[in-house]
């Protein structure tokens, strides 16, 4: 196990290299500058500005300065905002964005892994219809639709939260419900399918008639089997979910990360694009790794490292 | 055995009325010392130095203060004790100083002027803004490389008197003196955050009516509060400011129905024409405006007065403004803004002045005489291509605009073939100084309010003169306001009236609309007034 893991890590810093090569060529090739006042300034001034910051050097020159100031965790300063660490500003926007995040994939998980097993209890009843209906709902509508619902209804109308802005707890709650739609729906679509497959299993039969008691059967057999697929969804959505979405943080006017790495392309904010797109991938690759030893934990029949299966 | 079901099944209602529960109401009381607005987006940079845009100037204004500032239209002396006549052919200017403080009661004294413009133009703080100081003795040459940042132009004569010497008389000179970007800075404030200087209010002082608090370049909310060491702080009214970033137009509109924020401005066209009917809708004209340049270098075609003029007869500009942009933009008839100078002696506004009406002609809609034109030009010209490609912006609004645009030439213009390139920002300053484009749609915005800002553009050889329009009496006249002209304010003004005819009658950048700023604001924010620079001032801001 041990060796696997020090295997996927050195896989890691490889992935992350490359991710880092390809995005710093090709976001060199978008057009402009990072300079806000581009268009004012003569060719002389540009470049006077340009050479201040090693803009003049060639693509390659500046390619081998970035990897080098990586390799000491230098993430540069951006551009948009005049010399602020792209460390700092990632860590200040992420945290808003992490917590909402984090809310709804709780929400949304539990939520899903309830309504998938109630459905698949209750297989072909209305309470299955009701549930299906209800995950179906929560994969379609998108999330700024239901973002917008939500703040007109529960915030405007009816007062019961903050139309938007990012003060207390209470400012999260609309947020995260219109983020945890989206999980919601997808692992308790997975969670029945996979429930019904495994409660239709023999040793679920067998276990049932050995008497135990139904519930019993569920939550100690059909649940814990059922959850495999489920784990590996989990991990990459919510990577997905905590790494902000840029119009649910627009509509709650949260200041998250979502929106920033938006900006950041549209303004050219090289080093912001490069700390951000590196984080991202560091993100999903870590999560990859941790799924794939929850796997083990879940199922002992998947035990990684021995030459089975990965 | 049954009912242990149904709770289960209850269960995910449980959980959704568990997170319900803990919340009480959101509503807040409305204080008559506290004024909240929106903003569009965050405060990039509070360094003076550093700041480029109109977000991080209108905080500037809030909270430090220069030599003059802008009361409404008139410009007042702040921090100099009057507004200054030049000497030695307008070259020089002195400034007695008042005797004012900084937020942590130390003086402002002309060394604070002194740190703060040569930090600005030292090639090595890298401004984006240091080319304003053009024209200050040395300033070019600093910003270069090529002169030791001492050489400029500036020099304390005592604590409290300041000497600005420039190379040559620049006629507007007063007016920058109100902008943020010649704000004194303090410098052991700004040497002990160094680089990262005006990113997080610890450790700034302010010197203006307001104090930035509890703020960094992450916060999407923040407040400003009264200064009490202000020199003019008996004329400020509020006591606090708030400010919240609003990128969605709903949630703007929902925060200003429940008066979370008094003052929702910068809507958006769609916005603007959903609530133009609200009583407390407004709009402020704005010293920006759009415009058309044909690419005269790469067709001769272009060349040719009757082509541009066609062109721009065959645009309907009130349905443009009205209906495609909802009330974001207003009608404006030459290249330099309504609302933005004033003839120094009757005060009349530029735009309004008796030698330019003859020319409106050529920006009224017109579909018979562009048609007209358009022929005459074909046949003097020979031009057998009519396919052109239009360069704009992909932002919903321009993206309208642009099928309006070419909508409208099409049906007007026989022949004519036009194919939209809608492209982002930076992509499409990058084609158009670079030549690569047919037509197309360029905004500019004043950098100080004068008409030069606007018609120094269209001089032969300027940067920003994308279309490459050339004239040579035009260019004369520009020059001869800066040279012969520049300390006589009414000659001046009359040479900058006959280029302005001269451009607006040949269409040699073709007008189409000056961008109007459309807020709301609740019926009890009072003396809440726009500036020729484009931000407000909050002094006079108050509620009933």
């Amino acid at each position: 196990m041990a060796k696997y893991i020090l295997k996927r890590i050195l896989y890691l810093f490889l992935t992350l290299f490359i991710i880092a090569t390809i995005t710093f060529f090709m976001m060199k090739m978008l057009p402009g500058t990072p300079f806000s006042n581009q268009n004012r300034m003569s060719a002389e001034q540009l470049k006077i500005v340009k050479a201040q910051y090693g803009l003049d050097q060639s693509v390659f020159v500046q390619y081998i300065r970035y990897i080098g100031g990586l390799l000491q965790g230098n993430l540069g300063t951006s551009f948009q905002f005049n010399n602020e660490p792209v460390t700092a500003l990632i860590g200040q926007r992420l945290a808003p964005s992490m917590q909402i995040g984090a809310q709804a994939m709780v929400v949304g998980t539990i939520g899903g892994i309830l309504l998938g097993a109630l459905a698949a209890i209750r297989k072909n009843t209305w309470v299955d219809t009701l549930a299906t209906f209800i995950s179906i709902l929560g994969l379609s509508i998108p999330s700024f639709v239901l973002a917008v619902l939500l703040q007109f209804y529960l915030a405007y109308k009816w007062k019961i939260y903050p139309v938007a802005l990012w003060d207390n707890f209470q400012s999260s709650i609309l947020p995260t419900l219109a983020l945890s739609a989206l999980p919601l729906g997808t692992v308790a679509r997975f969670m029945r399918t996979e429930m019904v497959d495994v409660m239709s299993s023999d040793y679920i039969e067998l276990a049932k008639s050995k008497g135990n008691s139904s519930w019993g059967v569920v939550a100690k057999h059909a649940l814990r089997n059922s959850l495999i697929p489920v784990v590996t969804i989990i991990g990459p959505m919510a990577v997905s979910v905590m790494t902000g979405s840029m119009v649910v943080e627009n509509i709650f006017s949260i200041p998250g990360i979502g929106e920033q790495f938006v900006k950041s392309i549209t303004t050219n904010d090289y080093p912001t694009i490069m700390g951000l797109t590196i984080f991202y991938s560091f993100l999903l690759i870590i999560v990859y790794l941790i799924v794939d030893i929850l796997y083990g934990l879940i199922d002992p029949r998947i035990r990684l490292g021995n030459g089975g299966k990965e | 055995m049954k009912s242990k079901k149904y709770l289960l099944a209850l269960l995910p209602i449980f959980l959704f009325v568990l997170v319900l529960s803990g919340c009480g109401s959101a509503t807040e009381k409305d204080s008559k010392n506290t004024l909240a607005i929106n903003s569009g987006d965050v405060i990039a940079t509070m360094d003076s130095s550093m700041n480029t845009d109109a977000i991080g100037a209108q905080h500037l204004t809030n909270t430090m203060e220069g030599l003059y500032r802008y009361d409404g239209k008139d410009l007042k002396p702040a921090i100099a004790k009057k507004v200054v006549k030049p000497t030695n052919g307008g070259k020089t200017y002195t400034f007695d100083l008042r005797h004012t403080q900084w937020s942590n009661g130390k003086p402002v004294t002309a060394n604070d002027f002194v740190y703060a413009w040569r930090r600005t133009v030292d090639p090595k703080t890298a401004s984006q803004y240091a080319y304003i100081y053009s024209g200050i003795k040395n300033a070019d040459k600093i910003n270069a490389g090529k002169k030791p940042v001492n050489t400029l132009g500036i020099k304390a004569l005592g604590k409290y008197k300041l000497e600005v010497t420039l190379e040559n008389a620049i006629p507007y000179f007063n007016t920058l003196m109100a902008s943020s970007t010649f704000y004194p800075q303090y410098k052991p404030a700004v040497e002990k955050a160094g680089k990262q200087y005006g990113l997080s209010s610890t450790g700034m002082v302010f010197n203006g009516p307001f104090k930035l608090v509890n703020w960094n370049v992450s916060k999407n909310s923040w407040t400003e509060v009264k200064n009490n060491k202000y020199w003019n702080a008996k004329s400020v009214k509020l006591k606090t400011l708030k400010y919240y970033v609003v990128k969605d137009a709903n949630t703007g509109l929902n925060l200003y129905d429940a008066n979370r924020i008094n003052r929702y401005e910068k809507l958006g066209g769609d916005t603007a024409r959903q609530v133009s009917s609200y009583k407390t809708f407004s709009m402020d004209k704005q010293t920006a405006n759009f415009y058309l340049e044909l690419n005269q270098k790469k067709y001769k075609f272009f060349r040719n007065a009757k082509i541009r003029q066609a062109i721009s007869m065959s645009i309907n500009r009130e349905q443009l403004t009205n209906n495609v942009l909802g009330k974001t933009g207003g009608i404006e008839h030459t290249i330099v803004p309504v609302g933005m100078s004033y003839n120094p002696t009757t005060k009349v506004d530029f735009t309004k002045e008796k030698m330019l009406q003859s020319s409106n002609q050529y920006t009224e809609y017109n579909p018979k005489e562009a048609t007209k034109l358009w022929k005459e030009g074909i046949k003097e010209t020979g031009q057998k291509n009519l396919s052109f490609t239009l360069l704009g912006d992909d932002t919903d609004n321009s993206k309208k605009q642009n099928e309006y645009l070419q909508g409208e030439m099409e049906k007007n213009l026989p022949g004519i073939k036009i194919t939209l390139s809608n492209v982002p920002f930076k992509s499409r300053l990058d084609k158009s100084t670079s030549g690569n484009f047919d037509i197309v749609v360029t905004g500019w915005n004043a950098d100080y309010p004068d008409p030069v800002t606007f018609l120094d553009i269209f001089t032969t050889g300027n940067v920003q003169n994308n279309g490459k329009y050339s004239n040579a009496q035009y260019d004369a006249l520009i020059n001869k306001s800066k040279t012969t002209d520049a300390t006589n304010e009414e000659a001046r003004w009359q040479d900058l009236l006959q280029a302005t005819k001269i451009l607006t009658d040949e269409q040699g950048a073709i007008p189409l609309y000056q961008s109007y700023q459309a807020n709301l604001t609740r019926s009890n924010v009072k003396g809440y007034q726009i500036t020729p620079n484009g931000s407000y001032n909050l002094v006079t801001a108050y509620k009933k």
